[in-house]
């Protein structure tokens, strides 16, 4: 296998099927892998009509093209599937070595539909594909469960979801290898939905680089460069994404309390710094990852993986709670429970200032430590009020008559970012297909990390072409799934070389970009068929109209309009965000939108997704 | 409108390049992409004394009278961002760079800086390289893998997302062909310092 086996394996859990599925060489060249194959699945087989947590959604797990090949970072891979969350269309990545293990089974992605009848999880080694009863797996955390299903020889790897899944919190995260989140969006209840515990992989295909001289030159020039690069070299390793707190508590961009604040009193004995000095006791790389930036800690009375900077800010700053111990211990709990930890966060600081409004009974007030780990139990298991926010911020402030309460964009909760005081920011949470995203174009690195170069952070001007950029950029590494802080460090130039290394093909960088151009739009295509307006391309009325009152970014809000404006006419949409004809037809994307508007198509379209059945 | 911060980008750039001596006092030009507009330089402006009046706006299609204005290159300009990523182009004229291209088809830097952050960079060349749809398309296209080329005996173009962006690839490259040019007339012999240094020709 150079890059792709072109295999795709379907696993239909209400009849027991099995097959492995051919990819169609076209559809690999046009979207890769993973979020863009997982999109390009999506478009044929789940409908606007499809309930997100129904049988006929789907589950598409893909690796890409550069998976398992030793390349820095690529050990990741994404999940698919219409959002319980939000009801766009979602993907997730993560990383581990679950992704590698699925490459050396031989397949490009998985899909798994339909609903089992009684608990079930899946064994893959290889060709050998086996569903089991859970009965006993049903109701054990993620810990629980990758312990009694990991080893045994060959090794193999674990995926899973924990108790929020099983009772489909609309927050719930699948996870991988133990403490690895595809966290975002609820895709842990569309598993859940379908009865589906955990997902072993194991295998021993190799995915060999068509040149491998060129291969190794271009790993070596990829490696020099995230040696040079001071936030790859240094900072991620030295003090994990943590090693943000400061940075963006300085400039006042901080989100506080529910975005009520941009700066946070307590936030030095939150940081990345505090974090290495007291609870540090090790950090852990995924497999051919040289940053390494994964925490292992140890609290007074527990021990795990992390807390990420989102999650420190999550349990932390936004809820008002400066105990880095609890939050530290809310990390380990969402992961053994299998919740997102931003939007579990979020929830709960917008039930936080409900409860301080008066719309909410109770005493979740802002710096309540002591509530945290009960509230994420209350959560996962649907129990009291739990079962409120088990259905995520959006629903919980509307169901209590103050849905501007939600710091949410279409219904997910926003990072660790205040666009006050990033005006990029603010229109990619905006545009953003999932809903509020930092993961798709992080603004981070232009507004305030100078990567590439510096821009006026408070500047709207031009601000939409480089988020748009940046959009398609993201879309193209998820696609070949590599890791987001590989883009701190080298652009699409050396991807595009490196996918030629791996697969023969003759991409330049900007066939890359290309790529992401296709994935955002036909993601932005997915969402509008579902329903989804320009009006949906907003933020909540707080960033809108309620200047920052103090601090670096004191009177500013967001000023959305001109930007999305600019943002529309620079994709080639028209005022009503709807991609245009010549947009559409440009990026190859004509055959699937006349084929979803039920045009005849040719018998052997080239733009057809799966074609014979292997075996 | 063009925002006061835009304007201080052009007029910071440009008089940058000028002082640099990467181009003479009428040549060379710069622009940004805005939506679906584009921001470039006065045809006849000085690049190094750039007013707020220099600066004209046009449609990326063309379609609007702000041609009548523009840098005689906006027809190279409309072609890069039509075909690439590019949010801001500098062109000038490097004379170093210009110099190497007269007897070949790639630079390729010698120095760590070069090596590391250019690569390769190609040399094309067309009949008429000054404004001409041939030369634009064969600069467009080769930008979709690069992000400095030089036309023969003309001049460099580089992308950016920023004009500052593109301005650290014009002037890495000329610094590059300084040193390219200094060490031939140095005349000794070299010694290789970078490991895979023949695969960059293949850049």
């Amino acid at each position: 296998m150079h890059g792709w086996s072109g295999n795709l394996l379907d696993i239909d859990l209400g009849t027991g099927a099995v097959r492995t599925l051919a990819l169609g060489r076209e559809v690999l060249r046009e979207f890769l892998g993973g979020r863009g194959l997982g999109a390009r699945l999506l478009w044929d087989q789940v409908g606007p009509q499809v309930d997100p947590l129904s049988a006929a959604n789907v589950l598409i797990f893909a690796t890409g093209p550069l998976t398992a090949t030793g390349a820095p970072t690529t050990n990741r891979f994404s999940v698919s599937t219409r959002s319980p969350l939000t009801e766009t269309i979602l993907d997730a990545n993560s990383g581990g070595q679950w992704g590698v293990f699925l490459k050396r089974a031989g397949y490009d992605a998985l899909v798994v539909r339909g609903q089992a009848a009684r608990p079930a999880w899946i064994e893959i080694a290889g060709e050998d594909v086996r569903l089991h009863d859970a009965a006993e797996l049903w109701g054990q955390t993620v810990s629980a469960t990758t312990a009694a299903l990991e080893g045994g020889a060959p090794r193999r790897s674990v995926l899973c979801i924990g108790p929020a899944g099983e009772n489909r919190v609309r927050l719930a995260a699948i996870m991988n290898d133990g403490t690895r989140a595809l966290g975002r969006g609820g895709a842990g209840a569309v598993m859940g939905s379908k009865r589906l515990k955990a997902i072993t992989v194991s295998g021993s295909r190799r995915n060999v680089p068509a040149d491998p001289e060129r291969f190794r030159f271009l790993v070596y020039e990829i490696g020099k460069m995230l040696r040079a690069n001071p936030m790859t070299s240094q900072a991620l390793p030295e003090f994990g994404t943590n090693v943000l707190m400061n940075v963006v508590n300085v400039i006042g961009a901080l989100p506080v309390r529910n975005f009520q604040e941009s700066q946070f009193a307590a936030a030095e004995r939150l940081s990345g710094e505090w974090l290495a000095e007291h609870i540090l006791v090790g950090r852990k790389a995924c497999w051919a990852c040289p940053i390494a930036c994964t925490r292992q800690t140890r609290t007074a009375r527990a021990a795990g993986e992390g807390p990420e900077y989102e999650t420190v800010w999550a349990f932390g700053p936004q809820c008002g709670i400066d105990d880095l111990e609890t939050i530290a211990e809310a990390n380990y709990l969402c992961n053994d429970l299998g919740l997102d930890t931003i939007s579990a966060g979020s929830t709960i600081a917008c039930a936080m200032e409900l409860t301080e409004r008066g719309l909410l009974a109770g005493d979740l007030r802002f710096g309540r430590a002591d509530f945290l780990l009960g509230m994420l139990e209350a959560m996962a298991h649907r129990r009291g009020l739990g079962d409120e926010l088990a259905e995520g911020s959006r629903r919980l402030a509307a169901a209590h008559g103050a849905p501007e309460l939600s710091m949410s964009v279409k219904g997910l909760e926003m990072p660790a970012y205040d666009p006050r005081g990033m005006q990029g920011q603010g229109l990619l949470y905006a545009t953003s297909n999932r809903g509020a995203c930092h993961m798709r174009g992080n603004m981070l690195g232009p507004e305030v990390l100078a990567l590439p170069r510096l821009l006026d952070r408070f500047a709207v001007q031009g601000k939409a072409g480089i988020v748009a950029i940046h959009q398609n950029e993201a879309a193209a590494f998820d696609c070949l799934v590599v890791c987001r802080f590989l883009e701190m460090a080298v652009g699409a130039e050396h991807l595009a070389r490196l996918c030629n290394a791996v697969t023969g093909a003759a991409l330049q960088a900007d066939d890359l970009m290309r790529v992401g151009e296709r994935v955002w739009n036909l993601e932005r295509l997915y969402n509008l068929r579902a329903g989804f307006t320009a009006a949906d391309d907003t933020l909540p009325r707080r960033l809108l109209e309620e200047p920052v009152r103090a601090g670096p970014s004191a009177g500013h809000t967001v000023h959305l309009a001109p930007m999305l404006e600019e943002y529309y006419e620079f994709r080639g949409w028209d005022a009503a965000g709807v991609p245009g004809p010549a947009q559409i037809e440009k990026l190859g994307l004509a055959p699937l939108v006349a084929a979803a508007d039920g045009a005849p198509q040719p018998a052997q379209s080239p733009q057809t997704a799966l074609s014979k059945e292997r075996r | 409108m063009i925002d006061p911060l835009l304007y201080e980008q052009f007029r910071d750039i440009g008089r940058d390049i000028y002082l640099g001596g990467l181009t003479s006092s009428h040549g060379g030009n710069l622009s940004v992409r805005i939506g679906n507009r584009i921001v470039i330089k006065r045809r006849g402006a000085q690049l190094g004394r750039l007013k707020p009046e220099d600066l004209v706006v046009t449609r990326l299609d063309g379609r609007d009278s702000g041609i009548t204005r523009a840098s005689s290159e906006l027809i190279v300009h409309r072609a890069v961002y039509l075909q690439t990523s590019a949010l801001a182009i500098a062109h000038c004229h490097p004379r170093t760079a210009v110099a190497l291209s007269l007897s070949r088809d790639e630079i390729i830097p010698i120095d760590n800086e070069g090596s590391y952050l250019l690569h390769k960079v190609p040399v094309v060349a067309a009949e008429y390289a000054s404004g001409s749809q041939e030369m634009a398309d064969l600069v467009a296209q080769t930008l979709r893998g690069y992000k400095v080329l030089v036309v023969r005996g003309h001049g460099a173009f580089a992308i950016g997302q920023t004009l500052e962006e593109a301005f650290h690839w014009v002037s890495c490259l000329e610094e590059a062909c300084d040193i390219i040019l200094e060490t031939r007339l140095l005349g000794e012999e070299g010694i290789e310092y970078r490991r895979h240094s023949a695969e960059y020709g293949k850049w």
